[in-house]
């Protein structure tokens, strides 16, 4: 893999943890990767399995879904039910042979800025060894 | 031109010489028989066995770029012109269907897509000597070794193929194969036609079919349409599998800054089909489309173009996963009192 | 033991009754060994009903398969039951749709088949090709007494068995209003070799398999049409704005079709295998639904299609739910 490969990767954010955790990053100038296209969600809940299976076919290289810690979801369960959906997604993905780097989750409340930094290290770094994503990408050779 | 023949083991220089062009052939895909190009000549091994995916396919193929385009631009990017292609090993009931769906395409204005496409393909028949169990060729005009719509029909003696050209298309073909080929004997051309009867009598299901253009005219509110469509699961298998068929839907694609507008198979057997942009459906139920499959192929291709656009392959009834039977279907609409 | 004079008369008897709309139950096909749903609505339909080994299609697809046009003013709407026959694998596609309020439990009447597993067509049909007329098959011990024209033949249970009925748990009905014969002994033990086989490989091996597989779809969508969980009136799939799916055949547009499909059975696919049965492609998607099934009982510990009491898998959740994938 060439040293230049940045990866596309989009992220959904929850307004309420992650969201004001990466804003927190930012305001406390803490410096971390910017290959992350973040949508702001209302909840994490509110993702739909579809936006990761479209997010992989129309051009990232990888997902992100956060969300606040159990128990702290403003809308009180909504993240639990993507706990459930999104472990089975993962599981999915990985069965039809998509690299398991790829589709991460994780819980990052509004005060942790610095956990929001490592996840998004982790998460780069985990997507720059998987490479650039290929496998159904909606594009021209395929047509 | 007289009949040839190639013995088998000049079959690969045969093949060879097809390669020059696009050569498509039977061959696994997947876990199912269809046409597909052939990369290397060891591949090719006719089988007689009945494609689930039927010779349209290469023709009108399931996806089908009409142009292309840049989002803001004005420029249409057309496709390439098609190039030439050679179908080995196309059943008679296949070619036959070609025929009818050339009459579609070629109607009021020639469809640019599919008749370049045609124009510059050769079709190579087999003579189908294993029909299955639910193919009713016979009753509709055609037959095992039924020549409409092939340029070059093989017949397979054990030893050797014999070469019937039938268009100007086979002529040039076995021309090409100059030296490949041998004068085929009296003998080879009798036990040729013997073979084509013992398959013939194969053919074990069997439909009168003249009387049911009208009749289903007559029965169009029979309740014979609910109780066939009862069991209808409302899948697309028997019109996608099907030879004649040949609705698509226009589609508009874009990715990026990059669009294509694009045709794609679509059914009448889907409730979409005949949805209204105003929520109203025409074709509300299962009952209504399943009368439109029938009357199709039966009643109103019949009217349009005087033939009927079933050539009896047998796909329908053997992918029907509720098992809906089109003679049983039409065996009830000929016994059905008005 | 199947006793199809009992089957005949309940179906009578049934369909006799006013608060019955129609039965649904099973006949002999027009050849070979394929049976055709059968839609009774008189007590003189009841001669062409069967139950045999032969009985794969799930029937439960059809109670929310009827397509509702709208009542003309100054009728009432038509609130009669449905009448369904059900094997042990269909019983748990009804359960899943009361769970989930797709019907409700008094617009059905369950007739209950225990069932001691079916044929594989597949296998059946190329053990005995080019087979035309109609062929009866009944249930032996151990053994399929099937009833060719050209005599009988016995052929061992292990050999012809549906996939899906190896490792059947579920034989005997869930769920029934009535039953017409003694419940059978479970075999299976719920083992899922066939998906450990596919996990053990590495992931590109798995892309390999998938992308053939996926390829060669047709998208004739039998697979949606025959699930009888798969009865959203307005399917993701058949949506233009936003259009999640383009129309197009190809690798991308496939994966996202198969992929959407079996997420959206996950933790509710009852395994009836009907899915895979109608594929005219022949492609593996009990796998795709195995899979998950597989990850919801160990991992959560749930079964869907058992409790009509209980909750939708995805609508529910365990404060303790497995959380190891989480960053």
């Amino acid at each position: 893999m060439s040293e230049q490969y940045e990866p596309n990767i989009v992220a959904f954010l929850c307004n309420w943890c992650s969201y004001a955790g990466a804003d927190l990053a930012g305001t406390s100038r803490t410096q971390y990767p910017v290959n992350l296209n973040i949508i702001r969600v209302m909840c994490s809940g509110r993702v739909n399995p579809l936006f990761i299976i479209n997010a992989l076919q129309q051009g990232a290289d990888g997902v992100l879904v956060s969300g606040c810690h159990p128990g702290d979801c403003h809308y009180m369960e909504g993240n639990f039910y993507a706990r459930r959906r999104f472990g089975l997604m993962k599981e999915l993905l990985e069965y039809i042979g998509v690299d398991s780097r790829r589709f991460n989750m994780s819980w990052v409340s509004a005060s942790e800025g610095g956990k929001w930094k490592d996840v998004v290290e982790e998460v780069v770094g985990k997507a720059k060894e998987a490479g650039p994503f290929e496998q159904f990408r909606r594009n021209k050779i395929n047509w | 031109m007289d009949s040839k023949k190639l013995t088998k083991d000049k079959f690969g220089g045969f093949v060879e010489l097809l390669s020059k062009q696009k050569l498509y052939v039977p061959q696994m895909v997947g876990e199912t028989l269809r046409f597909a190009p052939v990369s290397s000549k060891d591949e090719v091994d006719l089988v007689f066995s009945n494609t689930v995916v039927p010779p349209k396919s290469v023709l009108f193929p399931q996806t089908e770029t009409l142009y292309e385009y840049e989002a803001g631009g004005t420029e249409l990017i057309m496709p390439e012109e098609p190039e030439e292609k050679v179908l080995l090993g196309v059943r008679p009931c296949d070619a036959r269907a070609l025929t009818i769906v050339d009459k579609l395409f070629s109607w009021d204005i020639d469809d640019p897509y599919y008749v370049n496409k045609r124009e510059n393909t050769t079709i190579i028949g087999l003579a189908c000597q294993e029909p299955g169990i639910n193919c009713f060729c016979t009753s509709l005009g055609g037959g095992p070794a039924s020549t409409e719509g092939i340029d070059l029909l093989l017949t397979d003696l054990g030893e050797g193929y014999l070469l019937q050209p039938l268009t100007e298309k086979g002529e040039k073909l076995c021309q090409d194969a100059g030296e490949l080929l041998v004068e085929a004997a009296g003998e080879d051309r009798q036990a040729a036609e013997s073979l084509h009867q013992e398959a013939a009598e194969k053919i074990v299901r069997k439909i009168e079919v003249d009387t049911i253009p009208q009749k289903l005219e007559e029965l169009w509110e029979s309740p014979l349409w609910k109780n066939i469509s009862d069991a209808c699961l409302g899948c697309g298998a028997c019109t996608f599998l099907c030879p004649t068929c040949h609705c698509f839907d226009i589609q508009d694609e874009m990715e990026g800054f990059e669009g294509r507008r694009c045709r794609v198979w679509d059914s009448c057997m889907f409730e979409e089909y005949t949805l209204h942009t105003s929520g109203h459906n025409p074709r509300p139920t299962r009952r209504e489309r399943t009368r439109n499959r029938v009357n199709h192929k039966y009643s109103y291709f019949v009217k349009n173009f005087g033939t009927i656009a079933c050539v009896g392959c047998g796909r329908c009834i053997d992918n029907c996963p509720v098992n809906i039977d089109i003679l049983d279907i039409l065996s009830q609409v000929v016994k059905e009192a008005i | 033991m199947v006793d199809l004079e009992k089957l005949k008369n309940v179906a009578k008897e049934t369909v006799s009754r006013e608060d019955v709309k129609y039965l649904v139950g099973w006949r002999q096909g027009t050849y070979g060994f394929r049976v055709s749903p059968h839609f009774m609505t008189k007590p003189e339909d009841a001669d062409k009903l069967i139950f045999s080994p032969l009985c794969v299609n799930n029937l439960a697809t059809y109670l929310t398969l009827a397509e509702k046009l709208p009542v003309p003013r100054g009728e009432e709407p038509d609130t009669r039951k449905v009448a369904l026959m059900v094997k042990g694998c269909d019983s748990r596609a009804v359960v899943q749709q009361l769970i989930e309020k797709g019907i409700e439990r008094d617009s059905v009447y369950v007739i209950g088949c225990p069932c001691q597993g079916v044929l594989d067509l597949e296998k059946v049909e190329e053990k005995f090709p080019g087979v035309q007329s109609p062929v009866d098959v009944q249930w032996g011990d151990d053994k399929f007494i099937i009833n060719l024209p050209d005599g009988t033949q016995e052929v061992p249970r292990e050999e012809l068995l549906a996939q899906k009925c190896l490792n059947c748990r579920y034989p005997n009905p869930v769920i029934s209003d009535v039953m017409l014969w003694e419940e059978v002994e479970a075999w299976g033990n719920g083992e899922y070799a066939d998906v450990k086989e596919l996990e053990a490989m590495d992931s590109q091996e798995r892309w390999t398999f998938w992308q053939e597989k996926f390829a060669s779809c047709i998208r004739c969508y039998a697979c949606r049409n025959a699930c009888p969980m798969c009865y959203c009136e307005d399917c993701v799939l058949d949506r233009l704005n936003p259009q999640w799916v383009f129309r197009s055949n190809n690798i991308s547009e496939n994966t996202v079709f198969h992929l959407a499909r079996a997420f959206h059975l996950a933790g509710r696919c009852i395994e009836c295998g009907e899915c895979e049965r109608v594929c005219p492609m022949g492609l593996p998607l009990m796998s795709l639904n195995r899979k998950l099934a597989k990850e919801v009982r160990e991992k959560y510990a749930f079964e869907p299609g058992l409790d009509p009491e209980s909750k939708p898998f995805q609508s529910s959740y365990r404060p303790d739910d497995q959380e190891d994938f989480i960053l």
